[in-house]
């Protein structure tokens, strides 16, 4: 029986009326990776350890809820004793001595961790086009990007290679690949999940999430992710719901609020097309559209670029060849051993942000950079805040079109940053937000974003879910000759 | 045409916190090398700081002890910059919103009464250390200090010559170690500052030029590194130049100073609100809890040993001055209830070994523990309190046990009144002349039986029973 | 933004700017601080700054020492290292 494109509630029943063994299960997941080695999704392999536990799972019972259940793992989270990277040469030795939180916690409920995927290096970019360890592909179109930064999580998911994946989202980095995929995926509230063992990038944005086939399977990753964590100061510290429990429950009544400020027109024709009729998809299932205001959201983008290049300057000057990760070869004085190890160690994108970030926090710029969009990311608060007064949820296209072709973006790092000019706001606003694929352009999927108020993921799950089974889009799959 | 000195202080403080401000690493001293390091201070990819509330209280107990703000909810900020025993490039520091703010201290300087005007005083993480000169061609880094908690208290720049800040130097370790945050062991590096120190002619309106000497570690070094400064800036400003805003280093060897060679001047912090820290909120009682059980201060002590312990002024000021001492009487005390006898040890023979050797008690080699049985053993007359200055002077070199050096050197008193009378009788008649003389008038030989019988018994015997037996004999 | 920032900010971000391509990192930088300049555009006066999304407070951890000794297992994943120490090239102050 074949594993490819199953989802978790899938693989559970399968395992369960033991139709395949866990070590059957793993086994076929690699065989998986290897026939599609040409996605280069994943960096390292867990082979050794997770056929091991896969054995252990078969000889004595677990219950937990993932038991068994093969999960790709973003190659930001510390994963003890196996490489962790994050995409970067910087890292291309680096063996943790801890694991994640999230990472326990998957494991904990007895998923298996079978390798570590491919990201924009540091999770900087929306394309995987930056990953020292070469690009990912599209399961849609080999030529395509699958989006960033999470673009080899939603590739493996998107090949059916496995049911599920961790990714991370700090502009968009889940659900944008996830729309170009044609996956589901969902950023929590910030705060939601720990960050304890998540490579930071931009402390204030950064969120753990679930990519997976339907939102269900998302619910039921999500019900294991979260965790109330004393490591991490910035977790919270609200009771998590059972996030499968009302997922079938009615949307009639629901209220919905459309952007006025986000012109459809900005999209390309057939993805506004898609966008008019998931709504009127939603509206026969009861739900009422309501046009909202957020008049500050055409500064997201600006505000991001300034905020996050800030944090991550900061983030990443730990990077510098004494402790962990590599050195220059032969470094002539401390300067040098600086200078040269960052500059071999990074891409150009990330250097590209750590001097922004340093621009705009230092003296005589401050105010006007770090300090403003500060100030604006309140504003953009703010008007959330105001919209949820009126509407339960929020929706617009995740991206302005499908899945575009490698290098297409040419060399002005601006027009791949206006990508993730819908997913932003979620991240500035730290609220919930997912994408589920509603739609095909040109034979490449397309997606829905749904952003919710402070802790709604199970309202979001819930308004995808009514959507997932009346409809068949996040059903679709790649054709095998497409590659 | 007179110069005029302007300085102020910024001295780091180490909080005697058992684990580090931001993670459980242990702070103790003198571990081996990278032995005391968490994950958290080697600032690994993925970690994240959590604060540790007690270094708060420590700080609050400074900010109540000299008047003052608290701020109750306060925040840390990133100072951004690349050195190999700063683990993540940055230092977790409070920049916008102190712990502590503005308050003040009284110092005494050569009599003289003065109170320094504190800016701030904010929490902020330690760096670890790096050794230069044990590998060839190369720096040592160990990071077991990274993340000691830090309280950096800076003063207005209102002291005006060194011996103004020596005083306000030893007047803030005096507060830190009676106030249970600070060992104020200088040896270990518990305490240090950095003074800005510029010169201006009185008749200027405007400060000059300031330059910052770091990392000053003794009340010796601090005074003259700021000695040399003040020449060196009169120099500078005489000869028509500028004096550089720079960092400075005190070459203790050579006593000068030296500019950092550092791009220094090009470090530019990028201080921004540190993301992964929430505010810290101290609750009302919290602070109230804080402020009840603050630990005695100086001042209380001296009143209360002399109303308790009947101790004299003079007394009472100097063993209250010192943490350690006021610690060392007060536990001595306990054993021995002869309140008297402890102070007058304290401030007379230690003290003025403590000034022969121009060092702290705490520096010194002398617990408490040993302390107390010394007095104990001359309060019991195992041994008198002549032997007991030989003993002091034994364990001031050595450090070693009271009973072990008096078992060691055979030194326990003869008390026994028969075998003294034996030896008196035998002085006695070996020296019929100066009985002779004495017995006729001549009072002063009294003490010449005395001497005689204390060699022959070689210090041991007790002067009191002496006295009584001779005074037997030969009156 | 001209070549001096530049070289500034490298620097204080311990960065090289390689000479082949310092006109088009110049540019980007250029360009990228153009377009968050639309930041201009708002009023922000009196406005509190965001942070972090979590209205809330931190949380603080007892005084208590958690950590073991690990020095072999971080002194191991040092790029240079002998038995007790970090190394790095000799650091004169």
């Amino acid at each position: 029986m074949s594993i490819q494109f199953k989802t978790i509630k899938d693989l559970s029943t399968m395992l369960k009326n033991k139709d395949i063994s866990n070590k059957e299960l793993v086994q076929d997941t690699y065989s998986l990776i290897k026939s599609n080695v040409h996605l280069n999704a994943f960096v390292t392999l867990n082979e050794e350890m997770s056929l091991k536990k896969a054995e252990e799972l078969d000889k004595n019972k677990f219950s937990g809820n993932l038991a068994g259940i093969p999960i790709a793992q973003k190659d930001l989270f510390c994963t003890k004793d196996l490489r962790t990277t994050c995409g970067s040469k910087m890292l291309s030795n680096f063996i943790p001595p801890y694991s994640a939180t999230v990472i326990e916690n998957l494991e904990n409920a007895g998923c298996i961790s079978i390798g570590k995927t491919n990201m924009d290096e540091f999770a900087m970019g929306s394309s995987n086009e930056t990953s020292f360890y070469g690009n990912v592909a599209n399961p849609w179109g080999s030529n395509l990007v699958p989006g960033g930064s999470s673009g080899g999580s939603a590739a493996a998911v998107a090949a059916g290679i496995v049911s599920a994946a961790t990714g991370t989202d700090t502009g968009g980095s889940i659900r944008q690949p996830a729309s170009l995929c044609g996956i589901t995926g969902l950023k929590p509230t910030y705060g939601r999940i720990s960050r304890w063992g998540m490579i930071a990038f931009a402390s204030s944005l950064d969120q753990a999430g679930p990519m997976a086939r339907t939102a269900e399977d998302c619910a039921i990753m999500l019900n294991e992710m979260c965790s109330h964590d004393l490591k991490d100061t910035t977790s919270l510290d609200e009771e998590i719901p059972d996030f499968t429990s009302d997922l079938s429950t009615s949307i009639k009544g629901l209220k919905i609020g459309i952007v006025k400020e986000f012109d459809l027109s900005m999209l390309d024709n057939s993805v506004a097309q898609v966008f008019e009729e998931s709504k009127k998809h939603y509206e026969s299932l009861g739900a009422e559209f309501v046009e909202i205001s957020l008049p500050n959201i055409s500064l997201s983008v600006p505000t991001y670029y300034v905020v996050a290049p800030a944090e991550c300057s900061s983030n990443l000057s730990r990077f510098d060849g004494v402790k962990f990760g590599k050195r220059c070869e032969n470094p002539q004085n401390l300067e040098d051993l600086y200078i040269r190890t960052r500059s071999e160690g990074f891409g150009d994108e990330v250097k590209r942000r750590i001097l922004i970030g340093s621009y705009v926090l230092s003296a005589g710029f401050y105010d006007a950079y770090y300090k403003k969009a500060q100030q604006v990311r309140r504003l953009i608060k703010n008007d959330f805040d105001n919209a949820f007064k009126k509407v339960d949820t929020i929706m617009t296209p995740t991206t302005r079109g499908a899945a575009f072709s490698s290098g297409s973006k040419g060399d002005d790092p601006i027009q791949m940053y206006l990508e993730d000019l819908f997913t932003i706001p979620a991240n500035l606003a730290g609220l919930p937000a997912l994408s589920i694929p509603n739609g095909m352009v040109d034979g490449k999927p397309i997606g829905l974003q749904l952003i919710g108020n402070f802790l709604q993921e199970s309202k979001l799950l819930q308004i995808a879910h009514n959507f997932q089974i009346s409809t068949d889009w996040h059903l679709k799959t790649p054709s095998e000759d497409i590659n | 045409m007179s110069w005029e000195t302007v300085i102020g202080l910024e001295i780091h403080v180490q909080l005697s916190t058992e684990s580090k401000l931001f993670s459980g690493g242990s702070t103790g001293f003198g571990a081996e090398p990278n032995t005391h390091v968490d994950l958290i201070d080697m600032g690994l990819p993925g970690v994240l700081p959590v604060a540790n509330k007690d270094a708060f209280y420590k700080a609050i107990r400074f900010g109540l002890a000299t008047n003052a703000e608290i701020n109750q909810t306060s925040s840390f900020d990133r100072k951004n910059y690349f050195y190999p025993d700063l683990p993540k490039g940055y230092q977790i520091t409070q920049m916008g919103m102190p712990i502590v703010g503005k308050g003040s201290l009284k110092i005494m300087v050569e009599d003289q009464e003065k109170i320094i005007n504190i800016t701030r005083a904010h929490l902020e993480e330690d760096a670890g250390k790096s050794i230069h000169d044990l590998f060839e061609g190369e720096t040592g880094v160990d990071l077991n200090r990274a993340g000691t908690p830090l309280l950096e208290i800076v003063s207005e720049p209102e002291i005006s010559n060194a011996k103004e800040a020596v005083a306000y130097f030893k007047a803030v370790k005096q507060l830190v170690t009676f106030l249970d945050i600070c060992d104020g062991i200088m040896a270990q590096g518990s305490m240090r500052c950095d003074v800005n120190i510029s010169m201006k002619k009185a008749e200027d309106k405007e400060l000059g030029t300031r330059a910052e000497i770091k990392n000053l570690n003794s009340f010796k070094f601090i005074e003259k590194a700021i000695n040399f400064e003040i020449e060196r800036q009169i120099r500078v400003i005489e000869s028509g130049e500028s004096v550089v805003q720079e960092t400075r280093l005190y070459d203790s060897i050579k006593n000068e100073t030296r500019s950092m060679r550092s791009k220094e001047e090009a470090n530019d912090y990028r201080y921004f609100p540190c993301p992964d820290l929430l505010p810290v909120v101290i609750t009302d009682e919290e602070l109230n809890e804080i402020k009840e059980n603050l630990p005695e201060l100086p001042g209380q002590k001296e009143k209360r040993y002399i109303s308790e312990a009947n101790l004299d002024e003079s007394e009472a000021k100097i063993i209250s001055s010192s943490k350690t001492m006021a610690n060392m009487f007060e536990d001595a005390c306990s054993k021995t209830n002869d309140s008297k006898l402890v102070a007058n040890w304290l401030v007379g023979d230690i003290s003025a070994l403590l000034n022969k050797d121009n060092i702290d008690i705490e520096d010194s080699k002398l617990t408490s523990n040993n302390f107390a049985t010394l007095i104990e053993r001359i309060s019991d007359k195992t041994i008198s309190g002549k032997i007991g200055k030989s003993v002091l002077e034994e364990i001031w070199e050595s450090g070693n046990d009271v009973d072990n050096i008096i078992k060691e050197k055979g030194l326990v008193q003869i008390q026994d009144e028969s075998i003294l009378e034996n030896i008196a009788n035998k002085i006695i008649n070996d020296n019929p002349g100066q009985v002779e003389a004495y017995r006729g008038g001549k009072d002063k030989l009294f003490g010449f039986f005395v001497g005689q019988v204390m060699k022959e018994t070689q210090g041991k015997a007790n002067p009191q029973s002496v006295n009584e037996i001779l005074r037997k004999l030969l009156d | 933004m001209d070549k001096k920032t530049v070289t500034t900010i490298a620097y204080l971000s311990r960065l090289a700017i390689d000479p082949k391509n310092e006109d088009k990192i110049t540019k980007d930088l250029e360009n990228i601080i153009k377009f968050v300049d639309q930041l201009d555009s708002v009023d922000t006066y009196g406005i509190n700054v965001l942070t972090n999304p979590l209205e809330k407070t931190a949380k603080t951890r007892d005084d208590k020492v958690t950590a073991k000794n690990r020095k072999d297992t971080f002194l191991e994943r040092a790029p240079e290292s002998n038995e007790d120490y970090f190394l790095v090239p000799r650091v004169v102050e």
